[in-house]
């Protein structure tokens, strides 16, 4: 193993940053800048596969600039780790450009300079995260990936996507601060920051205690851009920026900096064996699962599909921080293969959303029944991507849960692998109903989503008719409901409280079928008696439902504007406020449109198929896409000694 | 031979300050030249100082022949290049700034040039009397300018400042009487090992408090800071940029120097009260400063109390006393001088171009001054200690001497405070490029508002305040250049660029360290 000296991993890490310089000095001519924009991304790229040879033969690339602070050097170093996650975020930035274009210039959106600019900017931090040699380094491109990524949040310059940007600076910085004391307690047992494979020996020797207190402080702080709970909080705030910042930067580059940055932390400082000595690994590993179970229940009620997909995201980086903290090969391996897979999937997950929302400006799942008419090339990459999410074979989430899967097994861990299996069936109940609708119901019929419509605890009383047919004045308590059901957006009425409302009905006006064999008077040919203008089954309408008008309840607009009472639709932070809400199928549903991309422009079809064949390339022949050979070589010599645990 | 340097540190900018006022006899608006060429020679004789120290040498000047212990002695080792060469850089910056900017009166440069001979005198003294007195002449010098611009709230702030700041000047002169008395003599080196043995005794404990606390009252440390604000957010934008960068950093420095070179380690480690106590004020300082700094609304205002909370770090890195303590101490005491600078200027600037002077005012003004606002954003960044920039350096050696000192308490707080300043940082840089575009203030400056009223009767006064929406704002310079926005500029990048530079200060402190830490 030599150490090459060469200028390759500065100049991928400043080639973006003269890009910025470039994309600002060229913001009066749009082409000329998002040109600027595909050349840096390329030629990033180029730079980054351009090491991948060697890497794999074992060779290191270095630089180094000198002392930086102390007698740590301000230095880059290209090993099999740092290459895996600069190859993902390099590959996925020249897709995530073309995407960006036609999704900024599809809006109109203001401030694009300023966005592509800031993009730019934060993939140089992205490569300078992971070429990083020693843990100030990693602080330091972590610090400017937070500064690069925040104009992005706060894109809209709205009050909402600044609330947004405000937290996400107060957990990143937060996180930063906890890196960095993570970083001064290393350096002050070891006397040394430096990421050596199997971990830094003298922090085996050094007090357990402060090592420990050292391990909670890194893990935490990296933890907050890993999406770990209860720190993930700033995710599903972020997603008010525009879609290809939540793709690439909050599903690829930010929160797989953090969770790279545990995967070094991991690895490389205290290294297996260590954490298997202090312990540290099973508390780890228990706020992972607690996270992949935790954030895919909290998924299954957003309508929102941007946070629902973040949610999903939280709950995905967990795998990786759960097969990294299992410690055995084969889940290091499943772990860090993840990174790639769930990176790849999650991309094409949010390009769907982002093109959706250019489209139709649909944002809620809601809405979205019937779309596969409208946009069937990206349902059906959003089909493909979730079934990789859920773990079916011959997409990338399929080889790395598998191998995570084994490795808790073979630990002797198997609640970890109940953990992950129960997660892929939550997964599939999030995801399967969007495609479901999609494809196969409509605009005009489509089942309802009691997860995601009913307040959290259930609803007071049923939506669905009483089996004896009520009766015309019931309890007390029924006749409150209404009030509550005047918020739902679908028209439920409670059949003993209309009832109520009419005494002089007599039940058996309404046709009640009779039961009992003998003889009816009711000739079916005619339509049934209509009560209060409406047929009686019309009065409770249930799984057949009528199109959803949003002004059908008393409040009519307010139903969309601000919605105060958390208690019935729990939209939460889902709310339609801040949003024209013009989203949602046009009168008359979806127009029809081929499978040949009338759908879109293919600056947005084209990275989304792209990334869904990634996603199935990765699930086909992992070994052959560059990743998986790259982890081999980690996780050997990672682990040099043998099975831990 | 170098040595001579010291002593002309010292002359030069008091000789040349009688200049304007002679020079007033007969023309006005000479007094910038003088400046001009006054600050170029004391930059060149700090880099000569800078130099000669970074190659190892520890230069002492006997003024007058007179020998050490009866004779003054002037020193430039690790602990006062940087300063001096930080109140050059800072000079020459200001005055280049002033051109367009600042006041053009003689007057004005008389006081300014005393100012900085001031500071230089307390950077290279090695006697503690001696100390005392270029105390004076620098405070003397900050009350003028402070309120130079003849408002009635700069004079009120000038007031408060005069009475607190000879307050703490009588403290000062009372601790090394108490020393005198101990020891029988003023040089410092001197002082450090007569005091050697005495370090328990209750003139020699009396002695270090009052001086530390005076120094801490010119220094604006929680709860002695109350001048400050006042002062700062009054005085003239010109003035407030000089003294915000210099005047508490030589405080600072004198505190760092009476510990470190008169009382020594020992000290502290005989009487552990007295470091826990400075540790503690140190603190508490940093943490009231920066929530402070978190409510304020006027811009200068909330500069002035990040200033607070940041001389906490640097006093609590200089009451440690760890090798990397002190080196961070330093560091960040060259850094916040050149940030918190930079930081004014800029604002002097924007309040100049917009009328911004609250944090309201600042709203989209980055897309209206992206440079200047530009600028902002990289000094407020690097003052929360975003790396690489010099706020970082310091703060890394801080955090990690308190860290090895088993410190928890400061270490915390010196994490934290990376948290509290970003909270009033975040809220500028907010306001700057997010703001929504119906909170921006209009362009259009109400012009016909420029007041002559309280200038009036000096000729060639300083021009009224430029179209200005705070009618009768004497604070605001003349008018922008391109020059003054050069000058911030390059305050940015020196501030980035100072942050590769820690095997620098590393070998600049190397013989002081090793001479304080055996």
């Amino acid at each position: 193993m030599t150490e090459i000296e060469s200028l390759r991993p500065i100049a991928a890490v400043l080639i973006s940053v003269v890009g910025t310089l470039a994309i600002l000095a060229a913001h009066r001519r749009p082409n000329f800048r998002e040109a600027v924009t595909l050349v840096v991304s390329v030629g990033k790229f180029g730079i980054v596969a351009s090491m991948i040879p060697g890497v794999l033969a074992g060779d290191v690339y270095v630089w180094s600039l000198g002392s930086f602070v102390a007698d740590i050097p301000f230095a880059l170093r290209v090993d099999s780790l740092g290459l895996l996650f600069a190859m993902l975020a390099s590959l996925l930035w020249i897709i995530t450009s073309l995407y960006s274009i036609g999704y900024m210039r599809g809006l109109d959106e203001h401030g694009q300079t300023r966005y592509f600019a800031s993009f730019a900017m934060s993939l140089s931090a992205a490569i300078g995260i992971a070429f990083s040699p020693n843990l100030i380094v990693l602080y330091v491109f972590y610090e400017v990936l937070t500064v690069a990524t925040y104009p992005l949040v706060a894109h809209d310059e709205t009050a909402e996507s600044r609330a947004a940007g405000r937290k996400y600076l107060a957990y990143t910085f937060g996180g930063g601060v906890a890196v960095l004391a993570g970083s001064v307690f290393v350096y002050w047992l070891t006397g040394t920051v430096t990421f050596s494979s199997g971990g830094i020996a003298e922090l085996a020797a050094s007090d357990p205690a402060f090592a420990r207190a050292a391990f909670a402080l890194l893990a935490a702080g990296f933890g907050v851009k890993a999406g770990l709970m209860p720190l993930h909080s700033w995710l599903p705030d972020a997603m008010v920026a525009p879609t290809p910042v939540s793709g690439l930067l909050h599903a690829v580059a930010v929160v797989k900096s953090g969770v790279f940055g545990i995967s070094r932390v991991v690895l490389d400082v205290y290294g297996p064996e260590t954490v298997a000595e202090l312990g540290v690994g099973l508390p780890l590993a228990a706020v992972a699962t607690v996270t992949l179970l935790a954030a895919s229940v909290i998924a299954l009620r957003k309508d929102h599909l941007k946070r629902r997909l973040a949610y999903s995201t939280v709950s995905q980086l967990s795998y990786i921080v759960l097969g990294l903290s299992i410690l055995s090969p084969e889940a290091i391996t499943g772990g860090l293969l993840h990174i790639p897979a769930h990176a790849f999937m999650k991309l094409t997950l949010f390009f769907c959303a982002g093109i959706i929302h250019v489209e139709t400006h649909t944002d809620y799942i809601s809405e979205m029944a019937g779309i596969g008419k409208r946009m069937p090339v990206t349902m059906a990459a959003f089909a493909v991507a979730s079934a990789g999410m859920a773990g079916i074979p011959l997409i990338a989430g399929f080889v790395s849960k598998f191998y995570i899967l084994v490795g808790t097994v073979s630990t002797g861990d198997y609640v970890f692998a109940v953990a992950l299996l129960v997660s892929g069936v939550l997964n599939i109940a999030y995801f399967w109903p969007v495609v479901y609708q999609a494809f196969f119901q409509s605009s005009e019929a489509h089942d309802a989503k009691p997860l995601v419509e009913n307040p959290l605890g259930g609803a007071t009383r049923s939506n669905s008719p009483r089996s004896d047919g009520g009766r015309p004045i019931d309890d007390e308590e029924d006749t409150e409901a209404p009030a509550t059901d005047d918020e739902d957006d679908i028209a439920v009425e409670d059949a003993e409280a209309d009832a109520g409302e009419d005494p002089e009905l007599d039940p058996e006006d309404l046709g009640r079928p009779d039961f009992s064999g003998q003889a009816t008077e009711r000739d079916y040919s005619d339509p049934a008696p209509l009560v209060d203008g409406e047929y009686a089954v019309d009065r409770n309408p249930s799984d057949a439902m009528i199109d959803e008008e949003p002004d059908t309840t008393e409040d009519g607009e307010t139903s969309h504007t601000e919605r105060d009472d958390p208690v019935d639709v729990d939209r939460g932070d889902d709310t339609h406020a801040d949003h024209d809400h013009h989203g949602g199928p046009p009168a008359g549903g979806w127009d029809r449109r081929g499978w040949l991309g009338q759908e879109s422009t293919w600056f947005m079809l084209g990275p989304i198929l792209v990334a869904m064949t990634g996603s199935v390339a990765l699930g086909l022949v992992p070994h052959a896409a560059v990743f998986l050979r790259l982890i081999d070589d980690i996780v050997s010599t990672a682990l040099t000694l043998g099975v831990v645990f | 031979m170098t040595d001579v340097v010291l002593p002309l540190l010292i002359a030069v900018p008091i000789l040349a300050a009688v200049a304007p006022l002679l020079l007033s006899l007969r023309t006005s608006e000479t007094g910038w030249y003088v400046a001009a060429v006054a600050t170029a020679v004391e930059a060149g004789l700090a880099a000569v100082v800078l130099s000669a120290v970074y190659d190892g040498a520890r230069l002492v000047h006997a003024v007058g022949g007179y020998p050490a212990p009866y004779g003054i002695e002037l020193v430039g080792d690790g602990l006062s290049a940087p300063v001096v060469a930080l109140i050059a850089v800072v000079s020459v910056g200001v005055v280049a700034f002033a051109y367009t900017g600042g006041p053009r009166r003689n007057s004005f440069y008389s006081a300014f040039l005393l100012l900085v001979g001031g500071l230089m005198g307390v950077s290279v003294t090695g006697d503690l009397f001696n100390m005392f007195v270029f105390l004076e002449i620098t405070g003397l010098a900050t009350y003028a300018l402070v309120a130079a611009d003849r408002s009635d709230r700069s004079a009120v702030a000038a007031l408060k400042y005069l009475i607190l700041g000879t307050m703490g000047a009588s403290f000062f002169i009372i601790g090394v009487g108490y020393a005198f008395i101990s020891t029988g003599t003023l040089n410092m080196v001197d002082l450090s090992s007569r005091l050697a043995g005495q370090y328990t005794a209750r003139p020699v404990l009396a002695s270090f408090a009052f001086i530390v606390v005076g120094l801490g009252l010119k220094a604006a440390l929680f709860p002695l800071h109350t001048w400050q604000p006042d002062a700062y957010t009054y005085a003239s934008d010109t003035v407030t940029t000089f003294i915000s960068a210099l005047v508490s950093t030589v405080a600072a420095y004198a505190i760092a120097r009476v510990i470190l070179t008169v009382f020594t380690v020992a000290f502290f480690e005989a009487a552990p009260l007295a470091r826990w106590a400075v540790l503690t004020f140190a603190t508490v300082s940093i943490l009231a400063g920066g929530l402070l700094a978190v409510v304020q609304s006027e811009v200068k205002r909330m500069f002035a109390y990040s200033s607070v909370s940041q001389f906490g770090l640097v006093i609590a890195a200089f009451a440690l006393a760890t090798p990397d303590s002190v080196l961070g101490g330093v560091v960040h005491l060259v850094g916040h001088g050149l940030m918190k600078g930079g930081l004014f200027a800029a604002a002097a600037i924007l309040a100049a171009t917009h009328g911004a002077r609250t944090v309201d005012d600042y709203a989209r003004l980055g897309y209206r001054s992206p440079v200047v606002a530009g600028v902002v954003a990289v000094l407020g960044l690097a003052l929360v200690g975003i790396p690489p920039s010099i706020g970082f350096l310091g703060k890394y050696y801080i955090a990690v001497g308190a860290v090895r000192a088993g410190a928890w308490p400061v270490a915390l707080v010196v994490f934290l405070s990376t948290l509290l300043t970003l909270a009033y940082v975040a809220r500028l840089l907010e306001r700057l490029y997010f703001a929504s575009p119906d909170a921006a203030p209009a362009p259009s400056l109400d012009a016909a508002l420029a007041d002559g009223g309280e200038t009036e009767g000096e000729s060639g006064a300083d021009a009224a305040a430029p179209a200005s929406s705070n009618a009768g704002d004497t604070r605001t310079v003349r008018s922008v250049s391109v020059g003054m926005i050069a000058v911030v500029g390059l305050a940015a990048v020196a501030v980035v660029a100072l942050g590769f530079v820690s095997p620098g200060f590393e070998t600049l402190l190397e013989p002081f360290l090793g001479g304080v830490f055996p």
